[in-house]
């Protein structure tokens, strides 16, 4: 059986009819085109397919699509206004923080509710923030260290970099 | 090398920003449109049996069900190395979850409950389940067909037995070796099975067109060996490699995991059974722990001879590789190690038997490290035994032995120019190796851990990097190559290689991911060779580029080829001082001359490397003779951690890891590679492993139970140090780097523990539990 | 990976549209979190015929403290429980038991009572409520009833629920005017784990303690022998040893790939002690900060 249901997805209105088994993952995926979210692990060990749901990082791969109905979801597609990438994002980008760019996406939503929460969060605020999202690549330090210098906070040491020259 | 304007220099990675933005596509967020079909597969219950019958009716009769597919349809085996691998399981199936049918369906809901129609009947085999089992005078062969079986001419499999490939080294004499020595004393370290865990499952798109024509879109390291696997294995269906296409998006992570050809070729094969629908088959994640690829397991017997003074005068290592059901790239692996097993010391007296050996358990293959991890952990903590028994601190005695440029390896041939000495004193010096470390905490003890690394990339002499670079009208370019960008960087560093050439910045510099209808050849990104090998080729196409330029610019304008040269996008004259002409002005479109004519045209360079100086032909009872490998890259790590003595937990303040890169391209990227690299190896060694129950049935194909490292579990300092002796035939003298940074991690952690607690842990991994229990025994 | 079942989803708004719809149904199941829920129904371990979504009842989302009573409605999550002011100043230990769950993205979704319908032995609610002698309730057709926390588990996966029954809040008795706690986890790691084994302790006056384990049996084990050893006592080095020494008999740890029931046993022990002295010193006032991994 269909149910009609609404939501508002990265600032749009969105109306859909959906049977009520299918998962937010994959209806934001497969219906709606938004391919942000990934399916890591598809039972909510890894975080990749975290979305902010009013505001709150969710695992959608764990969700019902229905539950969707009425709350204000946010991808991060959502998230740069104008074109232009949150400070954040500028942030991972200046400290390579990715390297496969998998986990990417969980991980930026996942510092964005925190840095909502908590402007200036310590180097132990920031793992356990950020425990949820698996990446295989970095060693999560370079992830670490993006967050923390969003607000000019102190750089937690951890891992020991030469000074960048940074061009563009 | 000074004055180099972008080799060097740590410049922003070229993909970070469609990583960021999310606009990065991986295999699964291509679009396909409706006529898309969905595979699943039917999987082996059972570790060993016969299939006796197929039943596909009833999941034929389910509406939407396209078509449901078996072994009799694709009676082809395929391998990299080794033709031992099936499309589909033939007459026997050999570890659970081994793929036996296929559903094709309009929509993947309908194609999971059709799957579960499929009914097959097996008779049960006993199943091998160990290497002491395989090994038993007359087995059970679990490839009774293997002497026929077609493979590289450096394998030799053994008749009548589960040994796919033993390679032995004798250098030297070892027996006289051991008479020779002061101190001789054997023991045997195991290491499990471990998984790569990328996040990004594999998955992969096949078409088949109605034109003959087959398109696989896959998360690939191999592009180009798919390409040429998936030609060969559906020749008989009459496709010639110009027909098959593989085309790479992004790939959420390698580690090794989707090199070579696993679960790729169920898509190139149910592409051709649907002809003219795209058909995906996207692995679960529990399917991504026991149908890939996994890191070999191994049990490894290692005997030293030393003299008083600390020189090791002979070695044996005794090698037995779980290799899992199938082994056309995990042979080669042993075969890596077998070559390699001394480690990065000059040992006079070699005596190595490096035996792959068929279990009844996931195929073993490629994972970061190539079989270097593995016997590390037994030779590292054994060196530090050694050390430890002559009363020697064991920095200084692997100082003593630490290999030299033009000492012989195993092989024969001599070493490439390093710096090991120089790894090995800094990365001691970063921890402060001689000041022991008092702890605050009565209920801890800290102890520090050394451990050298050496790893040459394990591939055939025959392997190649193509490159091509295109300029477009603004002066601006793109590089086709076909090495995979899986997060370390390769980009990045090749923009960095044909900037320096042609002195286009970056910003203008597009490196594109690889089509093998557009791209040029690339064997596979793999054997951390791609800096190396395809950094080579780039140089080479940028320099072909940079001579088409120069040549055009002397024959259309008359100016000195010899006084020619390129600086920020604009060729320049030495001897004509204000001759300045822009890239931008003719890249394209060439140079107009005074009748109104043009010189010149698109420019496209052309490069190419094959490292023609390698052979893998040698004697098979003593491998000497040959160049199996083309340069090691080494180093050395240390790490200070401290043990909680009554829950076993292991801290870590702070690990050092030196590495002879040559040169770095990108420190910045190197050094998050050390990063990456000892915490994904540190991991091995206190949190991970595969377990089977008594069927040969994973029991943690999660990550509910294969405990990867979260942020809260990774090392509070890592120090990366990078060491430039450079390698003479590389790219602005660099070498490889990306799999060494996680090899020495495992006996590092061993050998900490001992140096703590007394206590030798000689199974991996090192977890909380075993050193908890371990001190609890002691007392 | 989709669910291949079908079922209906409701969102009622009142505790009684929710009991009638669970009693109208035959395999109705309860959608909170869903954390466990969606997994099982992808496992298709749960295959239900409708999936009543309660984050619609107003009167099940909030935490309240009236009279010496804490009462935590069914559809609170345990992030909630995180930023509760009043957990926060009265209740501490439960906001130290949250934390060990999951992690955010997890916490943000997960609730308590859902852990404990759920029941798996791991729950990290399980020992928290024991020792609180927490009261569950429970509303069905039939009116309501209220069941203490020690009867509420049945076994690994097993609880006092009955058929079209919906549980709608926990009730946490203040023990004490002032009290103290500590919740001990064992992970394999410090991220995101389930527990082998976990400890909680209550200080209460007067050098009263209530123990709790959890992981170690397939219900929460409340060690009313490690407490009378310890009531009125001194807290010392030789009381700690004779109390680790009852819990071996007290637990019946198994062995599974996440832990062998010998390491689960000795961290008991260890946990205990540690836990026991954090406790006390946190009533005393001098205690470490909640949250902070003792292990």
């Amino acid at each position: 059986m269909k149910k009609k249901l609404s939501f508002v997805l990265n600032d749009r209105k969105i109306t859909l009819e959906i049977a009520a088994q299918e998962v937010l993952l994959e209806v934001l995926r497969d219906k709606l085109g938004v391919k942000s979210p990934k399916c890591g692990c598809d039972r909510g060990d890894c975080g990749t397919c975290t979305v902010l749901m009013n505001g709150k990082t969710v695992r959608s791969c764990i969700v019902l699509a229905v539950e969707a109905d009425g709350q204000r979801l946010t991808t991060l597609e959502g998230l740069m206004k104008d074109g232009q990438m949150t400070p954040l994002q500028q942030s991972f980008l200046e400290h390579n923080s990715f390297q496969c760019g998998f986990c990417a996406p969980g991980v930026i939503l996942a510092a964005t509710e925190l840095l909502e929460r908590n402007p200036k969060p310590s180097g132990d605020e920031i793992k356990e923030a950020i425990s949820g999202n698996l990446c295989r690549c970095t060693g999560y330090l370079p992830i670490v260290e993006a967050i923390a210098n969003v607000n000019n906070a102190l750089t937690p040491p951890g891992r020991e970099r030469l000074g960048k020259k940074v061009r563009s | 090398m000074n004055g180099l304007k972008f080799v060097g220099h740590e410049e922003i990675r070229i993909d970070g920003k469609p990583k960021i933005t999310g606009a990065a596509q991986f295999v699964d967020d291509l679009d396909f449109g409706p006529g898309l079909l969905y595979a699943e597969i039917v999987e082996s219950p059972l570790a060993h049996a016969e299939i006796k019958s197929i039943d596909t009716a009833k999941a034929e009769q389910m509406p939407g069900v396209v078509k449901v597919v078996s072994g009799k349809d694709f009676p082809f085996r395929f391998g990299l190395y080794m033709h031992d691998r099936f499309v589909f399981a033939q007459d026997r199936v050999r570890f659970v979850g081994e793929q036996v049918a296929a559903v094709i369906a309009r929509d993947p809901v309908t194609a999971k409950k059709a799957a579960k129609l499929v009914k097959v009947r097996y008779r049960e085999l006993p199943a091998i389940l160990n290497v002491e089992d395989a090994l038993k005078p007359h087995p059970l062969l679990i490839h009774p067909d293997l002497k026929s079986y077609k493979h590289v001419p450096w394998f030799f499999p053994q008749a009548n037995s589960n040994i796919a490939h033993w390679r032995k080294v004798r250098k030297g004499d070892v027996e006289a070796g051991f008479k020779q020595a002061d101190l001789v004393f054997e023991d045997t370290y195991t290491v499990p099975r471990y998984a790569h865990c990328a996040i990004e499952t594999h998955g992969a798109v096949g078409l088949f067109d109605y034109s003959g024509r087959l398109t696989v879109w896959a998360a690939s390291q191999s592009p180009f060996t798919q390409r040429n696997l998936f030609a060969e294995a559906l020749a008989p269906l009459g496709l010639s490699h110009k027909d098959v296409r593989v085309i790479a998006p992004f790939v959420g992570g390698g580690f090794g995991g989707k090199a070579g050809v696993s679960m790729e070729i169920l898509a190139a094969a149910l592409a051709t059974a649907v002809q003219g629908n795209p058909v995906k088959i996207l692995w679960s994640r529990a399917q991504e722990f026991y149908n890939t690829y996994q890191r070999q397991g191994l049990t490894a017997k290692t005997k030293i001879g030393v003299k008083k003074d600390g020189a090791i005068v002979a070695l044996e290592q005794t090698l037995h590789w779980d290799a899992g059901a199938y082994v056309e790239y995990g042979a080669n692996v042993v075969n890596a190690a077998g070559l390699s097993a001394t480690g990065p010391y000059r040992i006079p007296n070699v005596k190595i038997d490096s035996c792959c050996v068929y279990t009844n358990l996931p195929p073993g293959g490629p994972y970061r490290g190539f079989g270097y991890s593995e016997f590390l952990f037994g030779l590292e903590s054994h060196i530090n035994e050694t050390a430890k028994k002559l009363g020697l601190d064991p920095v200084e005695f692997r100082r003593r032995n630490a290999i030299q440029e033009g000492d012989p390896l195993t092989y024969g041939s001599k070493m490439n120019p390093n710096g090991l000495i120089e790894c090995i004193d800094k990365a001691a010096r970063a921890i402060e190796w001689s000041k022991k470390e008092q702890s605050e905490n009565p209920k801890t003890v800290r102890g520090k851990g050394f451990a050298c690394f050496w790893k040459a990339p394990a591939m055939p002499p025959n392997a190649s990097s193509t490159a091509f670079i295109k300029f477009n009208e603004d002066g601006s370019l793109n590089v086709l190559v076909s090495a995979m960008e899986i997060g370390q960087g390769f980009q990045t560093v090749m923009a960095q290689i044909a900037a320096e050439v042609l002195t286009v910045p970056l910003s203008k510099i597009r490196v594109e991911l690889p089509d093998t209808d557009r791209n040029p050849y690339e064997w596979q990104t793999v054997a951390s060779h791609i800096t190396w090998g395809t950094g080579n080729a780039v140089k080479r196409a940028a320099e072909d580029c940079r001579e088409q330029i120069l040549e055009l610019v002397e024959r259309a304008l008359g100016q000195k080829r010899e006084d020619l040269y390129l600086e920020s996008e604009t060729v320049r004259s030495r001897s004509v001082a204000d001759f300045a002409l822009p890239l931008r002005d003719f890249a394209i479109n060439g140079i107009m001359m005074k009748d109104g004519t043009y010189r010149g045209g698109p420019i496209v360079g052309r490069g190419m490397f094959m490292p023609e100086f390698s052979s893998a032909l040698s004697d098979a009872e003593t491998s000497q003779g040959g160049k199996p490998n083309v340069h090691y890259t080494v180093g050395a790590a240390a790490v200070e951690i401290e043990i909680d003595k009554e829950t076993g937990r292991v801290r870590i303040p702070r690990v050092a890891l030196a590495v002879d890169v040559g040169k770095a391209i990108n420190p910045g990227l190197v050094r998050d590679q050390v990063v990456g690299g000892l915490v994904q190896g540190i991991a091995t060694a206190l949190y991970e492993d595969m377990r089977f129950d008594a069927k040969g049935r994973l029991l943690n194909p999660n990550f509910t139970d294969y405990k990867i490292p979260t942020a809260m579990d990774v090392p509070e300092r890592v120090i990366p140090i990078l060491v430039e002796v450079a390698q003479p035939d590389g790219p602005y003298g660099a070498r490889g780097v990306g799999e060494h940074t996680m090899i020495p991690a495992a006996p590092m952690i061993a050998n900490a523990v001992e140096n703590a607690l007394g206590i030798r842990i000689k199974s991996m991994p090192i977890t909380a539990e075993k050193i908890a229990l371990a001190i609890k025994s002691k007392r | 990976m989709p669910i291949l079942s079908e079922f209906e989803y409701f969102k009622p708004s009142s505790v009684r549209e929710a009991v009638r719809l669970l009693s109208k149904h035959k395999k109705p199941a309860v959608l909170a979190g869903g954390t466990d829920l969606i997994n099982n129904l992808k496992e298709e371990i749960d295959q239900p015929d409708a999936v009543i979504d309660i984050k619609g009842i107003k009167e099940l989302s909030g935490i309240t403290y009236k009279n010496g009573v804490l009462t935590i409605g069914a559809a609170v999550t345990f992030s909630e429980l995180l930023d509760s002011r009043v957990i926060q100043s009265r209740f501490p230990v439960i906001a130290e038991v949250a934390k060990t769950v999951g992690s955010v993205g997890i916490r943000n979704r997960a609730t308590m009572a859902g852990n404990i319908c759920s029941a798996v032995a791991c729950a990290d609610s399980g020992p928290l409520l024991a020792a609180y002698e927490a009261l569950i309730l429970v509303r069905g057709s039939k009116g309501k009833r209220k069941v203490l926390a020690a009867k509420w588990f049945k076994g690994n996966k097993r609880t006092d629920i009955k058929k079209a029954e919906l549980v709608t809040a926990i009730e946490i008795p203040l023990p004490a005017r002032r009290h103290a706690g500590c919740y001990v986890k064992l992970g394999r790691y410090s991220g995101e784990d389930l527990a082998q084994a976990s400890v909680l302790i209550l200080a209460l006056p007067g050098k009263q303690y209530r123990v709790a384990l959890g992981a170690v049996s397939p219900v929460p084990v409340r060690a009313s022998k490690i407490e009378r050893l310890l009531n009125g006592q001194h807290l010392s080095d030789e009381l700690i040893a004779k109390c680790q020494a009852l819990i071996p008999g007290l637990i019946s740890p198994i062995t599974d790939i996440r832990a062998t029931k010998e390491y689960r046993s000795h961290m008991c022990q260890v946990m205990f002690a540690r836990g026991i002295r954090a406790a006390a010193s946190r009533f005393s006032g001098n205690g470490p900060e909640y949250g902070v991994n003792l292990i």
